[in-house]
């Protein structure tokens, strides 16, 4: 491998994210900001592509720029009026303010960089260790058995967190549609006729792929979410009595199942997540498989924004003689 | 039946159920103030043979997932995870019961409040059992977010103003720390707190990672000046989540703290930097109370009180080196105890008083007679424990603190306790006298029961158990990075 434009490429990927991250944080213009931060995010993946991570790579371009600028991009509609969505000019700093943050700044950041020259050169970290107890551990990719397995309590409470996200998201609003009524383009149409049976089996694909190579609930449900937008647009919804327990039910379903596979140890006189060893693969897949599902309904659900109303999304389509006065 | 008693891993139980429960809460909201008292019960009795197990068999450990610690995460039940969970039982069982009295009205706050507390609650046993860097992180993400949803609960905009400030803040702080865990894992490839205990070098690396993830935590615990985002947040919340804010919440990044300077990194950490968190330290207390003097609402006083009181933790990094250490070990550890369930139980009558003079403006609770004047004697009892008054346990807590820095030798700290103690009974006597003054105030009605015993039983709770301190201070030095004998001077 000649070291000559990938070192160029490793000199301006980093120029190329700062400048991104800079003119983000600076646009007065939010709707700007947001698409400067999605552009950052995805160069971020290429980063982490280029350090040999492709797991993060992968999780960072779906949920990062993926699902957190949809996010935005969701956000930024509620506000209404255009002026909303540009800054006014930010308060100017006093110049004494101005130079002792600064400065003060610089000195942490220059501190930080001077202390990263102690950093072993050749990481120790625990990638051997891992890859020792990769037999034991039910699946043959290490991101997933640590995620899974290994550090298997973390992923637990994070999905607790993603979980919590969305109770505090419906504790605060209603949801509101975010069309007044259903995108009909045919372009549309046919894009989702194409994307949706593509977008369902990349994220089963991806699903089944995290057993043994890069992948993963959370990519898949990423992926999964996608495609549940998709058919949002386009006026697909959920029917009314199903938007109560049956949503709740699914919604917690991938943690219910990951918390019931969890105290089987305790139960059984083990360690809380210790699976017995017979069932260690058949239990994470389970898990893995109820997960993605409840995080791509998770994700969906950040995405709208609020607590189902239990009515219809939409108002009633209008009767077809008032569609054809107004064409 | 011992065995069992000694062998089971009880703590874990302390996180299970409430995440259990609080997705049941989610799933059926009307039943969900059944499930918050059956956790709350259940969470009470596993703290108690938590504890059974600690005092008899001694500080334990459990991997989780059959997997050794580097490559599992460990979770320890030692004497200062245990004095947490004690304060998490008492505080979050009473907070409960008030709840269930409070959130009445089939609405909104009644349906989102349970299953965001059983979550912050699990959350806070988490942190409180964990004995890794990372999984440290992931608990205190999930305590701050559960903390925010829960102070924004009610929507108002003052409520939604605190929130969003709590979150900024509570972010950088994240951030910060997860910076300083990066660096850590960097460096030593393992973020378990004992092997890194055994393995830390006292390096420009080691020192980078202290600052980043004591910067940031002192963010969190809102410490002086940076405790801005406190007193909005806690002041604007409804009463029995403010309770939770100021009598659990707070305490939980400090035990990171603590873990962090005491046994990770007990030889990076120089005395000139323990100085410095005892300044911010005495910063808080005299500002705080400062502050607490001048405020005209019930609610912003007993928030500043806690920005005050926040201090007293502080003053462990000073005094607990050298030959005090277990002295102050001990007197901070009873000092969060004893903090938990008077301020809990300060909050939880506030409440109270709100709901029945529909305000709490001091100005306006002047001649509160009747009605109002016994919820302020309650407020007066709970105070007692705050100010340290013997017997209570804030008493014996503020004693080994002031011994300890007669030990040690640092006698200005002992002066800002007393400036403190003196304060304090300044801001709650101003308090009190209202209860005292002549004036007409229209007959109120009296508050249901639910509304008017759990915080009474909180701060008898914690007055007696100053009577039986001994236990409590044997056990925080279980399994504690401090050893040695409590070093008395002075005898009551």
């Amino acid at each position: 491998m000649t070291p000559g434009p990938l070192l160029l490429f490793d000199l301006l990927l980093p120029a190329v994210l700062l400048w991104l991250a800079w003119r983000s944080l600076t646009s007065s213009d939010l709707f700007r900001a947001v698409i400067l931060f999605i552009a950052f995010n995805l160069l971020l993946a290429l980063a982490w592509v280029r350090l040999e991570a492709p797991d993060v790579a992968l999780a960072e371009a779906a949920i990062g720029a993926g699902v957190t600028g949809t996010l935005l991009l969701a956000a930024l509609t509620r506000i209404e009026s255009a002026a909303g969505r540009r800054l006014s000019r930010p308060a100017r700093w006093r110049p004494a303010a101005l130079v002792l943050t600064g400065t003060a700044l610089l000195a942490a950041a220059a501190g930080l960089l001077w202390s990263l020259r102690l950093l072993p050169t050749m990481p120790g970290g625990l990638g051997p260790l891992v890859d020792r107890h990769l037999a034991e551990s039910g699946v043959d990719h290490p991101v997933t058995a640590v995620l899974l397995n290994f550090r298997g309590y973390d992923t637990l409470l994070e999905v607790a967190v993603l979980l919590l996200a969305v109770i505090a998201i419906w504790c605060l609003d209603e949801a509101v549609p975010f069309l007044q009524q259903p995108l009909e383009s045919p372009l549309l149409t046919g894009f989702n006729r194409m994307m949706l049976p593509i977008l369902l089996l990349s994220a089963g694909y991806l699903l089944w792929l995290g057993s043994h190579a890069p992948g993963g609930a959370f990519q898949a449900a990423s992926l999964l979410a996608a495609g549940l937008l998709l058919a949002l647009f386009s006026g697909a919804s959920l029917p009314a009595q199903w938007s109560g327990l049956p949503l709740r039910l699914l919604l917690v379903l991938g943690f219910l199942a990951f918390l019931a596979a969890a105290i089987i140890g305790p139960l059984t006189g083990r360690a809380l997540l210790h699976y017995p060893p017979a069932w260690v693969k058949p239990l994470i897949l389970l898990v893995e498989w109820l997960l993605t599902l409840s995080i791509a309904l998770i994700l969906t659900a950040t995405v709208i924004g609020g607590r189902p109303t239990g009515s219809r999304p939409y108002p009633p389509p209008a009767s077809p003689a008032a569609e054809g006065r107004q064409r | 039946m011992d065995a069992v008693l000694l062998t089971h891993p009880w703590s874990v139980w302390t996180i299970i159920v409430p995440l259990a429960a609080a997705v049941l809460a989610f799933l059926v909201p009307r039943r969900a103030p059944l499930a918050g008292i059956i956790t709350a019960l259940s969470v009470a009795l596993f703290v108690a043979a938590t504890a059974y197990r600690i005092f008899l068999a001694g500080p334990h450990t459990q991997m989780l997932g059959g997997w050794q610690a580097p490559l599992g995460i460990t979770l320890r039940a030692d004497g200062p995870a245990l004095i947490m969970l004690l304060t998490s039982g008492l505080v979050g069982l009473t907070v409960s019961l008030y709840a269930t009295g409070y959130f009445t009205a089939a609405d909104r706050q009644q349906r989102y409040f349970w299953p965001l507390w059983l979550l912050l609650w699990a959350a806070c046993n988490a942190l409180f059992l964990s004995g890794d860097l990372f999984n440290l992180y992931v608990t205190l993400e999930l305590v701050t977010l559960s903390s925010i949803a829960l102070a924004a609960l009610n929507g108002s905009p003052a409520a939604l103003d605190g929130a969003m400030r709590y979150l900024l803040a509570g972010l950088l702080g994240s951030l910060s720390y997860l910076l300083g865990v990066a660096l850590i894992y960097g460096a030593y490839g393992t973020v378990d707190l004992t092997l890194l205990g055994q393995t830390v070098r006292a390096d420009g690396l080691s020192r980078a990672a202290l600052a980043l993830m004591t910067a940031g935590l002192l963010l969190k615990t809102a410490l002086f000046p940076l405790h801005f985002w406190l007193p909005p947040a806690h002041a604007s919340a409804p009463p029995p989540v403010s309770a939770l804010l100021s009598g659990l919440v707070v305490k939980a990044p400090l035990l990171i703290l603590f873990r962090l300077w005491f046994e990770v990194f007990p030889d990076t950490a120089t005395a000139g930097m323990a100085h410095l968190l005892g300044i911010l330290g005495c910063g808080a207390i005299i500002w705080g109370s400062l502050m607490a003097l001048r405020q005209q609402r019930l609610k912003l006083l007993v928030a500043y009180s806690t920005v005050a009181q926040i201090g007293y933790f502080f003053l462990l990094f000073p005094l607990a080196r050298g030959e005090a250490a277990a002295t102050a070990w001990v007197g901070v550890f009873l000092l969060v105890l004893a903090h938990g369930c008077s301020k809990a139980s300060m909050f939880l009558v506030c409440g109270t008083i709100t709901r029945l003079a529909g305000h709490d403006r001091l100005a306006g609770l002047a001649g509160a007679g009747g009605t109002l004047g016994a919820r302020l004697l309650v407020f007066a009892l709970a105070a007692v424990t705050l100010v340290g008054m013997p017997p209570s346990s804030g008493f014996i807590a503020k004693w080994l603190l002031i011994n300890a820095a007669i030990v040690a030798g640092q006698w200005w700290y002992l002066a800002t306790i007393a400036l403190g103690t003196l304060l304090a009974s300044g801001y709650v006597l101003r308090v009190l006298s209202l209860a005292f003054t002549e004036s007409q105030s229209p007959p109120l009605p009296v508050a249901p029961r639910i509304l008017r015993w759990p915080p009474l039983a909180l701060s008898v709770v914690a007055v007696l158990l100053g009577l039986a301190a001994f236990h409590p201070a044997v056990l925080t030095l279980a399994g504690a990075p401090v050893s040695g004998i409590i070093l008395l001077e002075m005898v009551p």
